[in-house]
Protein backbone atom coordinates (compact mmCIF):
# COMPACT_ATOMS: atom_id res chain seq x y z
CA UNK A 1 0.00 0.00 0.00
CA UNK A 2 2.85 2.37 0.86
CA UNK A 3 4.27 1.73 -2.60
CA UNK A 4 0.95 2.68 -4.17
CA UNK A 5 0.85 5.91 -2.23
CA UNK A 6 4.42 6.84 -3.14
CA UNK A 7 3.75 5.96 -6.76
CA UNK A 8 0.60 8.10 -6.79
CA UNK A 9 2.39 11.02 -5.20
CA UNK A 10 5.15 10.83 -7.82
CA UNK A 11 2.68 10.89 -10.68
CA UNK A 12 0.76 13.65 -8.95
CA UNK A 13 3.95 15.70 -8.70
CA UNK A 14 4.75 15.24 -12.38
CA UNK A 15 1.19 16.12 -13.37
CA UNK A 16 1.44 19.19 -11.16
CA UNK A 17 4.57 20.43 -12.94
CA UNK A 18 2.93 20.11 -16.32
CA UNK A 19 -0.49 21.40 -15.35
CA UNK A 20 0.66 24.69 -13.81
CA UNK A 21 1.73 26.01 -17.19
CA UNK A 22 -1.53 24.93 -18.83
CA UNK A 23 -3.62 26.36 -16.06
CA UNK A 24 -1.79 29.69 -16.09
CA UNK A 25 -1.84 29.99 -19.88
CA UNK A 26 -5.51 29.29 -19.94
CA UNK A 27 -6.34 31.52 -17.00
CA UNK A 28 -4.47 34.53 -18.33
CA UNK A 29 -4.59 34.25 -22.10
CA UNK A 30 -7.63 32.03 -22.69
CA UNK A 31 -5.50 29.84 -24.88
CA UNK A 32 -5.73 26.05 -24.63
CA UNK A 33 -2.14 25.28 -25.21
CA UNK A 34 -1.42 22.05 -27.04
CA UNK A 35 2.09 23.29 -27.77
CA UNK A 36 2.84 22.38 -24.16
CA UNK A 37 3.59 18.84 -25.31
CA UNK A 38 6.46 20.16 -27.34
CA UNK A 39 8.25 22.05 -24.63
CA UNK A 40 7.84 19.01 -22.43
CA UNK A 41 9.18 16.56 -24.99
CA UNK A 42 12.02 18.79 -26.18
CA UNK A 43 13.23 19.18 -22.61
CA UNK A 44 13.40 15.41 -22.25
CA UNK A 45 15.23 14.93 -25.54
CA UNK A 46 17.80 17.61 -24.76
CA UNK A 47 18.39 15.90 -21.43
CA UNK A 48 18.87 12.54 -23.13
CA UNK A 49 21.33 14.00 -25.59
CA UNK A 50 23.36 15.55 -22.80
CA UNK A 51 23.26 12.63 -20.38
CA UNK A 52 23.41 9.61 -22.70
CA UNK A 53 25.65 10.86 -25.47
CA UNK A 54 27.81 13.53 -23.86
CA UNK A 55 27.92 11.71 -20.49
CA UNK A 56 27.12 14.75 -18.42
CA UNK A 57 25.86 14.56 -14.88
CA UNK A 58 22.11 14.30 -14.59
CA UNK A 59 21.44 17.48 -12.55
CA UNK A 60 23.56 19.61 -14.87
CA UNK A 61 21.86 18.08 -17.92
CA UNK A 62 18.47 18.66 -16.36
CA UNK A 63 19.16 22.34 -15.69
CA UNK A 64 20.50 22.87 -19.21
CA UNK A 65 17.49 21.06 -20.70
CA UNK A 66 15.13 23.37 -18.86
CA UNK A 67 17.15 26.41 -19.96
CA UNK A 68 17.08 25.18 -23.58
CA UNK A 69 13.30 25.13 -23.50
CA UNK A 70 13.04 28.80 -22.52
CA UNK A 71 14.01 30.35 -25.90
CA UNK A 72 11.88 27.82 -27.78
CA UNK A 73 8.83 28.58 -25.70
CA UNK A 74 9.49 32.29 -26.09
CA UNK A 75 9.48 31.89 -29.86
CA UNK A 76 6.24 29.92 -29.76
CA UNK A 77 4.67 32.60 -27.60
CA UNK A 78 5.94 35.46 -29.71
CA UNK A 79 4.94 34.13 -33.11
CA UNK A 80 1.94 31.89 -32.50
CA UNK A 81 0.24 32.47 -29.18
CA UNK A 82 0.46 36.26 -29.23
CA UNK A 83 -1.46 36.37 -32.48
CA UNK A 84 -4.23 34.32 -30.96
CA UNK A 85 -5.28 36.62 -28.12
CA UNK A 86 -8.97 37.24 -28.29
CA UNK A 87 -9.53 34.68 -31.04
CA UNK A 88 -12.20 32.04 -30.63
CA UNK A 89 -11.01 28.99 -28.77
CA UNK A 90 -11.28 26.70 -31.79
CA UNK A 91 -8.61 28.55 -33.68
CA UNK A 92 -6.22 28.71 -30.74
CA UNK A 93 -6.78 25.03 -30.21
CA UNK A 94 -6.04 24.16 -33.82
CA UNK A 95 -3.05 26.48 -34.10
CA UNK A 96 -1.36 25.16 -30.98
CA UNK A 97 -2.11 21.62 -32.08
CA UNK A 98 -0.42 22.42 -35.37
CA UNK A 99 2.63 23.62 -33.41
CA UNK A 100 2.57 20.33 -31.52
CA UNK A 101 2.46 18.38 -34.78
CA UNK A 102 5.39 20.32 -36.21
CA UNK A 103 7.35 19.86 -33.02
CA UNK A 104 6.75 16.11 -32.91
CA UNK A 105 7.92 15.85 -36.48
CA UNK A 106 11.05 17.89 -35.76
CA UNK A 107 11.85 15.57 -32.87
CA UNK A 108 11.33 12.54 -35.10
CA UNK A 109 13.61 14.15 -37.64
CA UNK A 110 16.44 14.85 -35.23
CA UNK A 111 16.24 11.96 -32.79
CA UNK A 112 14.32 9.27 -34.65
CA UNK A 113 11.14 7.46 -33.70
CA UNK A 114 12.62 4.72 -31.55
CA UNK A 115 12.12 5.02 -27.79
CA UNK A 116 15.31 6.01 -26.01
CA UNK A 117 16.28 4.70 -22.59
CA UNK A 118 17.48 6.81 -19.70
CA UNK A 119 18.29 5.34 -16.33
CA UNK A 120 17.36 6.43 -12.84
CA UNK A 121 20.12 8.90 -11.90
CA UNK A 122 20.18 7.99 -8.20
CA UNK A 123 19.26 4.34 -8.27
CA UNK A 124 19.41 3.96 -4.49
CA UNK A 125 16.65 2.84 -2.19
CA UNK A 126 15.58 4.17 1.14
CA UNK A 127 14.99 1.22 3.43
CA UNK A 128 13.04 1.42 6.63
CA UNK A 129 10.51 -0.83 8.38
CA UNK A 130 11.20 -3.50 5.84
CA UNK A 131 10.19 -1.25 2.95
CA UNK A 132 12.51 -0.04 0.24
CA UNK A 133 11.48 3.08 -1.61
CA UNK A 134 13.42 4.58 -4.51
CA UNK A 135 14.94 7.85 -3.33
CA UNK A 136 14.36 9.36 -6.75
CA UNK A 137 10.58 9.20 -6.41
CA UNK A 138 10.67 10.73 -2.96
CA UNK A 139 12.88 13.49 -4.34
CA UNK A 140 10.32 14.27 -7.05
CA UNK A 141 7.56 14.65 -4.48
CA UNK A 142 9.80 16.90 -2.36
CA UNK A 143 10.56 19.09 -5.37
CA UNK A 144 6.86 19.39 -6.16
CA UNK A 145 6.02 20.52 -2.65
CA UNK A 146 8.92 22.98 -2.61
CA UNK A 147 7.79 24.31 -5.97
CA UNK A 148 4.26 24.72 -4.72
CA UNK A 149 5.51 26.81 -1.79
CA UNK A 150 7.85 28.79 -4.03
CA UNK A 151 5.08 29.54 -6.52
CA UNK A 152 2.77 30.61 -3.73
CA UNK A 153 5.41 33.06 -2.52
CA UNK A 154 6.02 34.18 -6.10
CA UNK A 155 2.36 34.91 -6.73
CA UNK A 156 1.69 36.52 -3.37
CA UNK A 157 4.86 38.53 -2.70
CA UNK A 158 6.51 39.57 -5.97
CA UNK A 159 5.16 42.27 -8.23
CA UNK A 160 5.26 40.06 -11.33
CA UNK A 161 3.28 37.39 -9.54
CA UNK A 162 0.76 39.91 -8.26
CA UNK A 163 0.22 41.31 -11.75
CA UNK A 164 -0.34 37.80 -13.11
CA UNK A 165 -2.82 36.95 -10.36
CA UNK A 166 -4.64 40.21 -11.04
CA UNK A 167 -4.69 39.44 -14.75
CA UNK A 168 -6.20 36.04 -14.01
CA UNK A 169 -9.08 37.87 -12.38
CA UNK A 170 -9.52 40.74 -14.78
CA UNK A 171 -7.21 41.21 -17.71
CA UNK A 172 -8.70 44.45 -18.97
CA UNK A 173 -8.64 45.98 -15.53
CA UNK A 174 -4.90 45.38 -15.29
CA UNK A 175 -4.38 46.79 -18.75
CA UNK A 176 -6.28 49.92 -17.73
CA UNK A 177 -3.71 50.50 -15.01
CA UNK A 178 -1.15 51.08 -17.74
CA UNK A 179 0.59 47.74 -17.32
CA UNK A 180 1.84 46.01 -20.44
CA UNK A 181 -0.02 42.75 -19.89
CA UNK A 182 1.45 41.01 -22.93
CA UNK A 183 4.93 41.18 -21.44
CA UNK A 184 3.77 39.45 -18.29
CA UNK A 185 1.84 36.91 -20.30
CA UNK A 186 4.97 35.91 -22.12
CA UNK A 187 6.77 35.59 -18.79
CA UNK A 188 3.97 33.34 -17.59
CA UNK A 189 4.10 31.30 -20.76
CA UNK A 190 7.85 30.79 -20.55
CA UNK A 191 7.59 29.95 -16.86
CA UNK A 192 4.89 27.39 -17.54
CA UNK A 193 6.89 25.82 -20.36
CA UNK A 194 10.03 25.63 -18.22
CA UNK A 195 8.02 23.91 -15.49
CA UNK A 196 6.64 21.46 -18.05
CA UNK A 197 10.22 20.75 -19.11
CA UNK A 198 11.11 20.21 -15.45
CA UNK A 199 8.25 17.72 -15.19
CA UNK A 200 9.43 15.96 -18.33
CA UNK A 201 13.02 15.84 -17.20
CA UNK A 202 12.06 14.37 -13.85
CA UNK A 203 9.58 11.91 -15.34
CA UNK A 204 11.85 10.66 -18.14
CA UNK A 205 13.89 8.21 -16.03
CA UNK A 206 10.77 6.44 -14.72
CA UNK A 207 8.85 6.31 -17.99
CA UNK A 208 9.57 5.65 -21.64
CA UNK A 209 10.83 8.42 -23.94
CA UNK A 210 9.37 8.65 -27.43
CA UNK A 211 8.24 11.54 -29.67
CA UNK A 212 4.57 11.16 -28.78
CA UNK A 213 5.14 10.96 -25.03
CA UNK A 214 3.85 14.50 -24.61
CA UNK A 215 0.39 13.85 -26.00
CA UNK A 216 -0.74 11.26 -23.50
CA UNK A 217 0.65 13.20 -20.56
CA UNK A 218 -0.95 16.36 -21.89
CA UNK A 219 -4.37 14.74 -21.93
CA UNK A 220 -3.92 13.78 -18.29
CA UNK A 221 -2.85 17.27 -17.34
CA UNK A 222 -5.83 18.74 -19.16
CA UNK A 223 -7.93 16.53 -16.94
CA UNK A 224 -6.02 17.89 -13.94
CA UNK A 225 -6.63 21.47 -15.02
CA UNK A 226 -10.33 20.88 -15.59
CA UNK A 227 -10.80 19.08 -12.27
CA UNK A 228 -8.78 21.70 -10.40
CA UNK A 229 -10.39 24.67 -12.08
CA UNK A 230 -8.90 26.71 -14.91
CA UNK A 231 -6.41 29.22 -13.59
CA UNK A 232 -6.80 28.09 -10.00
CA UNK A 233 -3.30 27.35 -8.70
CA UNK A 234 -4.17 25.69 -5.40
CA UNK A 235 -6.89 23.70 -7.09
CA UNK A 236 -4.39 22.50 -9.65
CA UNK A 237 -2.06 21.35 -6.88
CA UNK A 238 -4.78 19.39 -5.11
CA UNK A 239 -6.28 17.87 -8.23
CA UNK A 240 -2.85 16.86 -9.57
CA UNK A 241 -2.09 14.85 -6.45
CA UNK A 242 -5.66 13.60 -6.20
CA UNK A 243 -5.67 12.30 -9.76
CA UNK A 244 -2.18 10.89 -9.26
CA UNK A 245 -3.56 8.86 -6.37
CA UNK A 246 -6.57 7.82 -8.47
CA UNK A 247 -4.18 6.58 -11.14
CA UNK A 248 -1.98 4.59 -8.80
CA UNK A 249 -4.90 3.12 -6.86
CA UNK A 250 -6.56 2.02 -10.09
CA UNK A 251 -3.29 0.64 -11.38
CA UNK A 252 -2.96 -1.45 -8.23
CA UNK A 253 -6.14 -3.37 -8.96
CA UNK A 254 -6.51 -2.96 -12.70
CA UNK A 255 -3.26 -1.98 -14.31
CA UNK A 256 -4.51 -0.93 -17.76
CA UNK A 257 -7.40 1.15 -16.50
CA UNK A 258 -5.33 3.85 -14.78
CA UNK A 259 -5.54 6.56 -17.45
CA UNK A 260 -9.15 5.83 -18.24
CA UNK A 261 -10.10 6.27 -14.60
CA UNK A 262 -8.71 9.81 -14.71
CA UNK A 263 -10.95 10.66 -17.65
CA UNK A 264 -13.94 9.13 -15.91
CA UNK A 265 -13.25 11.36 -12.91
CA UNK A 266 -12.97 14.33 -15.26
CA UNK A 267 -16.27 13.46 -16.93
CA UNK A 268 -17.98 13.21 -13.54
CA UNK A 269 -16.57 16.57 -12.51
CA UNK A 270 -17.78 18.12 -15.75
CA UNK A 271 -21.27 16.71 -15.26
CA UNK A 272 -21.66 18.27 -11.85
CA UNK A 273 -19.75 21.45 -12.47
CA UNK A 274 -19.74 22.33 -16.16
CA UNK A 275 -17.25 25.01 -17.10
CA UNK A 276 -18.37 27.65 -19.54
CA UNK A 277 -15.47 28.46 -21.76
CA UNK B 1 -30.70 30.16 -58.10
CA UNK B 2 -32.44 27.90 -55.62
CA UNK B 3 -30.22 25.04 -54.64
CA UNK B 4 -32.07 21.77 -55.00
CA UNK B 5 -30.60 19.01 -52.91
CA UNK B 6 -31.19 16.35 -55.55
CA UNK B 7 -29.42 18.16 -58.35
CA UNK B 8 -26.38 19.00 -56.28
CA UNK B 9 -26.09 15.46 -54.92
CA UNK B 10 -26.23 14.16 -58.48
CA UNK B 11 -23.54 16.67 -59.43
CA UNK B 12 -21.41 15.47 -56.53
CA UNK B 13 -21.85 11.86 -57.61
CA UNK B 14 -20.80 12.97 -61.10
CA UNK B 15 -17.72 14.64 -59.64
CA UNK B 16 -16.70 11.50 -57.80
CA UNK B 17 -17.26 9.39 -60.92
CA UNK B 18 -15.13 11.87 -62.85
CA UNK B 19 -12.12 11.53 -60.56
CA UNK B 20 -12.40 7.73 -60.41
CA UNK B 21 -10.48 7.02 -63.66
CA UNK B 22 -7.72 9.46 -62.66
CA UNK B 23 -7.20 8.05 -59.17
CA UNK B 24 -8.45 4.52 -58.66
CA UNK B 25 -11.64 2.88 -57.57
CA UNK B 26 -10.07 1.85 -54.25
CA UNK B 27 -8.97 5.32 -53.45
CA UNK B 28 -12.18 7.04 -54.44
CA UNK B 29 -14.17 4.65 -52.23
CA UNK B 30 -11.91 5.67 -49.36
CA UNK B 31 -12.32 9.31 -50.26
CA UNK B 32 -16.09 9.09 -50.26
CA UNK B 33 -16.21 7.38 -46.89
CA UNK B 34 -13.97 10.07 -45.50
CA UNK B 35 -16.23 12.71 -47.06
CA UNK B 36 -19.23 11.27 -45.21
CA UNK B 37 -17.20 11.50 -42.03
CA UNK B 38 -16.11 15.07 -42.83
CA UNK B 39 -19.72 16.11 -43.49
CA UNK B 40 -20.83 14.71 -40.15
CA UNK B 41 -18.01 16.60 -38.46
CA UNK B 42 -18.97 19.73 -40.35
CA UNK B 43 -22.51 19.51 -39.01
CA UNK B 44 -21.07 19.62 -35.51
CA UNK B 45 -18.22 22.06 -36.03
CA UNK B 46 -19.11 24.16 -39.04
CA UNK B 47 -22.82 24.51 -38.44
CA UNK B 48 -23.12 24.32 -34.69
CA UNK B 49 -19.69 25.72 -33.82
CA UNK B 50 -18.69 22.90 -31.49
CA UNK B 51 -15.16 21.73 -32.18
CA UNK B 52 -14.79 18.10 -31.23
CA UNK B 53 -11.42 16.44 -30.91
CA UNK B 54 -12.93 13.03 -30.46
CA UNK B 55 -15.13 12.42 -33.45
CA UNK B 56 -13.20 9.26 -34.29
CA UNK B 57 -14.97 7.64 -31.35
CA UNK B 58 -18.16 7.50 -33.41
CA UNK B 59 -16.43 6.26 -36.52
CA UNK B 60 -14.80 3.54 -34.46
CA UNK B 61 -18.02 2.62 -32.68
CA UNK B 62 -19.79 2.29 -36.03
CA UNK B 63 -16.99 0.12 -37.40
CA UNK B 64 -16.89 -2.11 -34.33
CA UNK B 65 -20.66 -2.29 -34.01
CA UNK B 66 -21.06 -3.39 -37.60
CA UNK B 67 -18.01 -5.65 -37.56
CA UNK B 68 -18.94 -7.45 -34.35
CA UNK B 69 -22.54 -7.90 -35.48
CA UNK B 70 -21.42 -9.45 -38.74
CA UNK B 71 -18.82 -11.60 -37.05
CA UNK B 72 -20.88 -12.98 -34.19
CA UNK B 73 -24.56 -12.65 -35.05
CA UNK B 74 -25.41 -12.50 -38.71
CA UNK B 75 -23.59 -11.91 -41.95
CA UNK B 76 -26.21 -9.62 -43.40
CA UNK B 77 -24.35 -6.42 -44.38
CA UNK B 78 -27.40 -4.15 -44.47
CA UNK B 79 -28.45 -5.24 -41.00
CA UNK B 80 -24.83 -4.75 -39.94
CA UNK B 81 -24.89 -1.17 -41.17
CA UNK B 82 -28.17 -0.50 -39.40
CA UNK B 83 -26.86 -2.02 -36.17
CA UNK B 84 -23.67 0.02 -36.46
CA UNK B 85 -25.63 3.24 -36.89
CA UNK B 86 -28.02 2.32 -34.10
CA UNK B 87 -25.19 1.57 -31.68
CA UNK B 88 -23.48 4.84 -32.53
CA UNK B 89 -26.72 6.76 -32.20
CA UNK B 90 -27.32 5.21 -28.80
CA UNK B 91 -23.79 6.08 -27.69
CA UNK B 92 -24.30 9.62 -28.97
CA UNK B 93 -27.57 9.90 -27.03
CA UNK B 94 -25.92 8.80 -23.80
CA UNK B 95 -22.69 10.78 -24.14
CA UNK B 96 -24.56 13.74 -25.57
CA UNK B 97 -26.38 14.22 -22.29
CA UNK B 98 -23.02 14.93 -20.68
CA UNK B 99 -20.98 16.41 -23.50
CA UNK B 100 -23.49 18.87 -24.93
CA UNK B 101 -23.62 20.82 -21.68
CA UNK B 102 -20.10 22.10 -22.30
CA UNK B 103 -18.85 24.50 -24.94
CA UNK B 104 -15.60 25.57 -26.54
CA UNK B 105 -12.45 23.95 -25.31
CA UNK B 106 -14.24 21.84 -22.73
CA UNK B 107 -16.36 20.30 -25.46
CA UNK B 108 -13.27 19.45 -27.48
CA UNK B 109 -11.44 18.03 -24.49
CA UNK B 110 -14.25 15.95 -23.08
CA UNK B 111 -14.77 14.44 -26.52
CA UNK B 112 -11.08 13.69 -26.64
CA UNK B 113 -11.33 12.06 -23.22
CA UNK B 114 -14.21 9.85 -24.29
CA UNK B 115 -12.41 8.94 -27.46
CA UNK B 116 -9.45 7.92 -25.36
CA UNK B 117 -11.68 5.79 -23.15
CA UNK B 118 -13.25 4.13 -26.20
CA UNK B 119 -9.87 3.41 -27.75
CA UNK B 120 -8.70 1.91 -24.51
CA UNK B 121 -11.88 -0.18 -24.13
CA UNK B 122 -11.52 -1.87 -27.50
CA UNK B 123 -7.80 -2.28 -26.98
CA UNK B 124 -7.74 -4.08 -23.65
CA UNK B 125 -10.82 -4.79 -21.51
CA UNK B 126 -12.88 -6.03 -24.46
CA UNK B 127 -9.90 -7.87 -25.84
CA UNK B 128 -11.67 -11.21 -25.92
CA UNK B 129 -14.33 -9.89 -28.26
CA UNK B 130 -12.43 -7.31 -30.29
CA UNK B 131 -9.10 -9.16 -30.46
CA UNK B 132 -7.25 -6.05 -29.25
CA UNK B 133 -4.59 -4.59 -31.48
CA UNK B 134 -4.84 -7.31 -34.10
CA UNK B 135 -8.41 -6.49 -35.01
CA UNK B 136 -10.62 -9.01 -36.76
CA UNK B 137 -11.87 -9.77 -40.24
CA UNK B 138 -15.36 -8.83 -41.33
CA UNK B 139 -16.80 -11.03 -44.03
CA UNK B 140 -20.30 -9.98 -44.96
CA UNK B 141 -22.41 -12.55 -46.76
CA UNK B 142 -23.82 -11.90 -50.23
CA UNK B 143 -27.27 -10.41 -50.36
CA UNK B 144 -28.61 -10.82 -53.87
CA UNK B 145 -26.74 -8.32 -56.01
CA UNK B 146 -25.25 -6.64 -52.97
CA UNK B 147 -21.93 -8.41 -52.73
CA UNK B 148 -19.54 -6.42 -50.58
CA UNK B 149 -16.62 -8.46 -51.81
CA UNK B 150 -16.76 -6.88 -55.23
CA UNK B 151 -15.14 -3.51 -55.79
CA UNK B 152 -17.61 -1.82 -58.15
CA UNK B 153 -20.58 -2.81 -56.00
CA UNK B 154 -19.12 -1.38 -52.82
CA UNK B 155 -18.11 1.71 -54.79
CA UNK B 156 -21.67 2.17 -56.00
CA UNK B 157 -23.08 1.57 -52.55
CA UNK B 158 -20.78 4.12 -50.94
CA UNK B 159 -21.57 6.59 -53.72
CA UNK B 160 -25.26 6.13 -52.97
CA UNK B 161 -24.56 6.70 -49.27
CA UNK B 162 -22.66 9.93 -50.01
CA UNK B 163 -25.55 11.21 -52.12
CA UNK B 164 -28.07 10.24 -49.47
CA UNK B 165 -26.11 11.84 -46.63
CA UNK B 166 -25.50 14.97 -48.64
CA UNK B 167 -29.16 15.25 -49.60
CA UNK B 168 -30.28 14.69 -46.03
CA UNK B 169 -27.85 17.20 -44.57
CA UNK B 170 -28.61 19.72 -47.29
CA UNK B 171 -32.32 19.52 -46.51
CA UNK B 172 -31.69 19.63 -42.78
CA UNK B 173 -29.32 22.56 -42.80
CA UNK B 174 -31.58 24.69 -44.98
CA UNK B 175 -34.60 23.91 -42.80
CA UNK B 176 -35.57 25.93 -39.69
CA UNK B 177 -33.60 23.38 -37.71
CA UNK B 178 -30.48 24.35 -39.65
CA UNK B 179 -31.08 28.00 -38.95
CA UNK B 180 -31.50 27.13 -35.29
CA UNK B 181 -28.17 25.35 -34.99
CA UNK B 182 -26.45 28.16 -36.86
CA UNK B 183 -27.90 30.69 -34.46
CA UNK B 184 -26.65 28.56 -31.58
CA UNK B 185 -23.21 28.91 -33.12
CA UNK B 186 -23.56 32.67 -33.30
CA UNK B 187 -24.97 33.33 -29.85
CA UNK B 188 -26.47 30.62 -27.74
CA UNK B 189 -27.58 32.88 -24.91
CA UNK B 190 -29.78 34.91 -27.20
CA UNK B 191 -31.37 31.82 -28.69
CA UNK B 192 -32.15 30.57 -25.22
CA UNK B 193 -33.47 33.99 -24.36
CA UNK B 194 -35.93 33.74 -27.25
CA UNK B 195 -37.43 30.75 -25.49
CA UNK B 196 -35.93 27.87 -27.46
CA UNK B 197 -34.67 24.78 -25.77
CA UNK B 198 -31.10 24.92 -27.05
CA UNK B 199 -30.09 21.81 -25.17
CA UNK B 200 -32.48 19.70 -27.20
CA UNK B 201 -31.19 21.06 -30.50
CA UNK B 202 -27.57 20.64 -29.52
CA UNK B 203 -28.25 17.12 -28.33
CA UNK B 204 -30.08 16.23 -31.54
CA UNK B 205 -27.23 17.61 -33.64
CA UNK B 206 -24.71 15.70 -31.59
CA UNK B 207 -26.63 12.44 -32.01
CA UNK B 208 -27.11 13.06 -35.72
CA UNK B 209 -23.46 13.89 -36.32
CA UNK B 210 -22.48 10.82 -34.32
CA UNK B 211 -24.80 8.53 -36.27
CA UNK B 212 -23.54 9.76 -39.64
CA UNK B 213 -19.97 9.25 -38.47
CA UNK B 214 -21.13 5.78 -37.43
CA UNK B 215 -22.36 5.18 -40.98
CA UNK B 216 -18.91 6.17 -42.23
CA UNK B 217 -17.47 3.69 -39.72
CA UNK B 218 -19.66 0.80 -40.88
CA UNK B 219 -18.69 1.53 -44.47
CA UNK B 220 -15.02 1.54 -43.47
CA UNK B 221 -15.44 -1.87 -41.88
CA UNK B 222 -17.20 -3.30 -44.96
CA UNK B 223 -14.76 -1.64 -47.33
CA UNK B 224 -11.63 -3.05 -45.74
CA UNK B 225 -13.31 -6.26 -44.54
CA UNK B 226 -11.34 -5.62 -41.42
CA UNK B 227 -11.61 -3.66 -38.17
CA UNK B 228 -8.80 -2.73 -35.82
CA UNK B 229 -8.35 -0.04 -33.14
CA UNK B 230 -6.95 2.35 -35.74
CA UNK B 231 -10.58 3.06 -36.60
CA UNK B 232 -10.80 4.80 -33.23
CA UNK B 233 -7.32 6.30 -33.08
CA UNK B 234 -7.32 9.55 -31.10
CA UNK B 235 -4.60 11.10 -33.25
CA UNK B 236 -6.58 10.71 -36.46
CA UNK B 237 -8.96 13.44 -35.33
CA UNK B 238 -6.58 16.01 -36.73
CA UNK B 239 -7.34 14.79 -40.21
CA UNK B 240 -11.02 15.57 -40.12
CA UNK B 241 -10.49 18.94 -38.45
CA UNK B 242 -7.98 19.79 -41.15
CA UNK B 243 -10.36 18.61 -43.88
CA UNK B 244 -13.17 20.79 -42.58
CA UNK B 245 -10.96 23.83 -42.25
CA UNK B 246 -9.28 23.56 -45.62
CA UNK B 247 -12.60 23.15 -47.39
CA UNK B 248 -14.26 25.89 -45.40
CA UNK B 249 -16.18 25.09 -42.24
CA UNK B 250 -19.91 25.60 -42.14
CA UNK B 251 -20.62 24.38 -45.64
CA UNK B 252 -21.32 20.92 -46.98
CA UNK B 253 -19.53 21.57 -50.27
CA UNK B 254 -16.61 22.81 -48.21
CA UNK B 255 -16.60 19.56 -46.25
CA UNK B 256 -16.62 17.54 -49.49
CA UNK B 257 -13.84 19.55 -51.10
CA UNK B 258 -11.86 19.47 -47.88
CA UNK B 259 -12.35 15.74 -47.51
CA UNK B 260 -11.11 15.04 -51.01
CA UNK B 261 -8.20 17.48 -50.63
CA UNK B 262 -7.14 15.97 -47.34
CA UNK B 263 -7.32 12.44 -48.71
CA UNK B 264 -5.27 13.42 -51.76
CA UNK B 265 -2.70 15.07 -49.50
CA UNK B 266 -2.49 12.16 -47.09
CA UNK B 267 -2.44 9.55 -49.86
CA UNK B 268 0.02 11.12 -52.25
CA UNK B 269 2.08 13.57 -50.26
CA UNK B 270 3.94 11.00 -48.12
CA UNK B 271 5.31 9.58 -51.36
CA UNK B 272 6.96 12.88 -52.24
CA UNK B 273 7.43 14.59 -48.90
CA UNK B 274 8.73 12.47 -46.09
CA UNK B 275 7.91 15.00 -43.37
CA UNK B 276 4.24 15.23 -44.10
CA UNK B 277 3.14 15.71 -40.49
CA UNK B 278 5.16 18.90 -40.49
CA UNK B 279 3.53 19.96 -43.72
CA UNK B 280 0.13 19.35 -42.13
CA UNK B 281 1.12 21.45 -39.12
CA UNK B 282 2.32 24.37 -41.21
CA UNK B 283 -0.72 24.30 -43.45
CA UNK B 284 -3.00 24.28 -40.40
CA UNK B 285 -1.16 27.36 -39.12
CA UNK B 286 -1.51 29.09 -42.47
CA UNK B 287 -5.22 28.27 -42.59
CA UNK B 288 -5.77 29.60 -39.09
CA UNK B 289 -3.88 32.83 -39.68
CA UNK B 290 -4.58 33.67 -43.30
CA UNK B 291 -7.10 31.42 -44.92
CA UNK B 292 -10.05 31.04 -42.60
CA UNK B 293 -12.82 30.69 -45.13
CA UNK B 294 -11.16 27.74 -46.82
CA UNK B 295 -11.30 26.75 -50.47
CA UNK B 296 -15.08 26.95 -50.68
CA UNK B 297 -15.03 30.45 -49.20
CA UNK B 298 -12.79 31.57 -52.06
CA UNK B 299 -14.96 29.86 -54.67
CA UNK B 300 -18.02 31.54 -53.20
CA UNK B 301 -16.35 34.93 -53.21
CA UNK B 302 -15.28 34.47 -56.80
CA UNK B 303 -18.84 33.47 -57.72
CA UNK B 304 -20.28 36.52 -56.03
CA UNK B 305 -17.73 38.69 -57.77
CA UNK B 306 -18.72 37.28 -61.17
CA UNK B 307 -22.40 37.71 -60.31
CA UNK B 308 -21.88 41.34 -59.40
CA UNK B 309 -20.01 42.10 -62.58
CA UNK B 310 -22.92 40.78 -64.59
CA UNK B 311 -25.47 42.65 -62.54
CA UNK B 312 -23.81 46.02 -62.56
CA UNK B 313 -24.56 46.96 -66.18
CA UNK B 314 -28.19 45.89 -65.79
CA UNK B 315 -28.77 48.23 -62.87
CA UNK B 316 -27.03 51.00 -64.78
CA UNK B 317 -29.40 50.41 -67.68
CA UNK B 318 -32.42 50.59 -65.40
CA UNK B 319 -31.27 53.91 -64.05
CA UNK B 320 -30.70 55.18 -67.57
CA UNK B 321 -34.23 54.24 -68.54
Amino acid sequence: MIYTIVYGLTIGAILYFISIGLSLTFGTMRVINFAHTITYTIGVYVLITLVNFLKWYFPLGAILAILAVIPISYLIERFIIRRLYGESLDYTFIATFAVALIGVDVIKWIWGVRPLPISDPIGKYLTFWGLSLPIYRILIVMIAILLFLALNIFFKKTIVGKIVVAALEDKDGVRCLGINVDKYFSIVFVLGSALAALGGVLYAPISSVHPYMGLSVLLLSFAVVIVGGMGNLNGTFLSAFGLGMVMSLTARYWSQGAETMVFIVMAIVLIFRPIDI
Amino acid sequence: MKDHGIISSLLIAGGFLLITPILSIHRVTDFMIFCIFAMSFDLLYGYMGRLSFGHMLFLGTGAYGCGLFIKYISGNPLLGILVGIAVTGLLGMLLGLIIVRTTGACFALINLAFNHIGFFLVLSPLRNITRGEDGFGVSASKLGLLNFGSRPIIFGFVLLCVMLVFYLLKKLTSSPYGIMIRSIKEDETRVRFLGYNTFLYKWLTFVLAGSIAGLAGTLTALNYNYVNPNAMDVNSNVGVVFACLIGGAGNLYGALIGGVTYMIISNFLPIYIYRWEMFLGFSLLIIVFRFRTGVWGYIQRGWEYLGKRKEVPRSVKKEAI
